[in-house]
């Protein structure tokens, strides 16, 4: 693996975050809103639009989108196949594939969902990815499915359960400063986390996210063209994609079981770009939940599961002053959820300079996609071409 | 009996309960009814498999055998889940669910409902009598009922209980 050379970010946009089954469109409705705002931000006509790549069983494909956009013609549309936010990153890889191989120039890369009309929570998650063998035994949602991890790494790897809670907390620190999360007016002190009533233990309510309707978009495209264009150009610098062997759907006979999926993305990340952990000025970790994060963060090698406890604090976690700064939009957890997309914005936001809880001079902005997923995938945005 | 019955009758339970859409741990399944734990192993390189597969992911040698396995195993990680996640949950949380490793099947692990012993149905406590990782648990093979389609499914106990069912 290499550093993508000549990819880049050209414009976000997104609908903002709605109660779980409020939003005024369907999912496609609310996919088009957030690509015309992405192509507004960018200055793109969106008849130009040439690709659309998702995750996570969008059911919003790039047919569907092209018409409804009118597109002049569409060149390329994909999916990463497999359902969680594991492939949040991999659809930026699908983007700078097709543009770095000249079949598509102007790509969507996008995420939206309506509950209403997709019933997700109970077809999507609980029926095609809880298989029988989960949902047997009262395990249908993944907050469980997590929570069984989540207990291993506590009791087994000996992670301590403050690094949880300073996970969430810092989550909803950064949602004070945001005025789109949802999270925004929730002072998440140390007696509301653990007073809070338990989900699945040992996740309380303030470890998990909530699903909301919504729908975000990013266009990529070659790096000579973002420059043509509205914005400063942020270059997708990497992206890493992995299921390791005795790793993903076995029903939980993974073999490194208190991992989040990423320890051979992290490697081939920092390897292919040369740059350390120590470089990353700031870091959005998908968190359906915070003890999947923080295993996440081991998996990249930010700590261990020795030193969580030290490195993972609220003080350590949090922009500006903190030395790893993470979900500083609020993240899933706070700010919003829609599989994780609304954290592709804001790694991009950082770069820009443009986030609510900026990191001063952020260059390299790491993405981390759904971890304990089949197929995990991450991604590295920098200000400048590595 | 009591101490097992209510969460045995009126488990959390939705959707079929029985083989995946294709078929292939169809004999799983038979084996629950006739009170038999049946695991899949490469009949050429003996590794254990689990999920089931049509072939071993190991050597790609195809239909595995189903070898009967004592119905015994150990905690390896479990979860007290308190969010009704289904309508039909209301009533039934808190319930605890574990993943159960089987020394005599190679340390593959399955899921399972603890049935009794967990001291959370009477108590209501969090933290009350909590599993521990590595403690003994032996299956209870509960035959099919109207919740589960008429498909016979595996409990758990832990070892240590007296026991509660017949």
């Amino acid at each position: 693996m290499t550093v993508i050379k000549g990819v880049a970010v050209a414009g976000i946009g997104e609908t903002g975050y709605y109660k779980r089954g409020t939003a005024p469109y369907g999912a496609l409705g609310l996919c088009v809103k957030a690509i015309l705002a992405a192509c507004e931000d960018a200055g793109v006509d969106p008849h130009e639009l040439d690709g659309f790549c998702s995750h996570g069983d969008d059911r919003n494909e790039g047919v569907e989108l092209a018409a409804a956009l009118g597109c002049n013609e569409l060149r390329w549309s994909s999916i990463v196949w497999g359902g969680g936010g594991g492939g949040l990153c991999g659809a930026l890889g699908q983007a700078a594939a097709a543009i770095i191989s000249g079949q598509a120039s102007k790509v969507i890369v996008l995420r939206g969902h309506a509950e209403n009309e997709g019933a997700r929570l109970m077809t999507a998650v609980s029926h095609e990815h809880m298989n029988v063998h989960f949902r047997a035994h009262g395990v249908v949602s993944p907050t469980q499915v997590c929570a069984l991890r989540a207990r291993r790494l506590l009791d087994h790897d000996g992670v301590p359960a403050d690094a949880f809670k300073a996970l969430a907390q810092a989550c909803y620190f950064h949602a004070a400063n945001n005025p789109g999360a949802v999270g925004r007016d929730v002072v998440l002190d140390d007696d509301r986390y653990l007073g809070a009533r338990y989900i699945a233990e040992p996740y309380r309510l303030y470890d998990c996210s909530r699903e909301n309707d919504g729908a975000a978009a990013i266009l990529l495209t070659s790096v000579e063209e973002a420059a043509s264009l509205r914005r400063r150009p942020v270059h997708l610098a990497a992206v890493a994609q992995s299921q390791p062997r005795h790793w993903g759907p076995l029903i939980d006979n993974d073999d490194d079981y208190t991992s989040a999926g990423f320890k051979l993305v992290g490697e081939r990340l920092w390897r292919a770009t040369g740059l350390t952990v120590d470089d990353v000025d700031v870091t959005q970790v998908y968190e359906n939940v915070s003890g999947a994060a923080v295993a996440a963060l081991i998996d990249h090698g930010f700590c261990t599961a020795q030193s969580a406890g030290e490195v993972l604090t609220l003080e350590n976690l949090i922009a500006p002053g903190g030395g790893l700064p993470v979900n500083t939009s609020g993240g899933s957890i706070a700010e919003g959820f829609v599989h994780g997309i609304g954290l592709t914005l804001e790694a991009v936001r950082q770069i820009r300079g443009e986030s609510c809880n900026q990191v001063p001079d952020a260059a390299v902005s790491l993405l981390i996609g759904g971890p304990v997923a089949p197929f995990v995938s991450s991604a590295i945005f920098t200000a400048e071409a590595l | 009996m009591s101490a097992v019955e209510p969460l045995a009758l009126a488990a959390p339970v939705i959707g079929p309960v029985g083989p995946l859409p294709d078929g292939r741990d169809a004999p799983f399944w038979d084996g629950l009814a006739s009170r038999r734990l049946l695991i899949q192993r490469c009949a050429g390189c003996a590794a254990w498999i689990w999920g089931p597969q049509w072939n071993c992911p190991e050597c790609h040698r195809f239909d595995p055998d189903w070898v009967e396995v004592e119905p015994r195993g150990r905690v390896f990680t479990w979860t007290r889940t308190w969010q009704p996640f289904a309508p039909e949950f209301a009533e039934l949380t808190p319930y605890v669910t574990v993943v159960v490793e089987l020394p005599h099947a190679g340390g593959r692990r399955l899921l399972g409902l603890l049935l009794n012993g967990d001291g959370v149905r009477g108590a209501g406590v969090a933290g009350a009598e909590d599993p521990v990782l590595g403690e003994d648990l032996e299956g209870v093979f509960q035959p099919g009922s109207e919740l589960t389609g008429g498909t016979a499914v595996l409990r758990w106990r832990r070892s240590n209980q007296q026991r509660g069912e017949s």
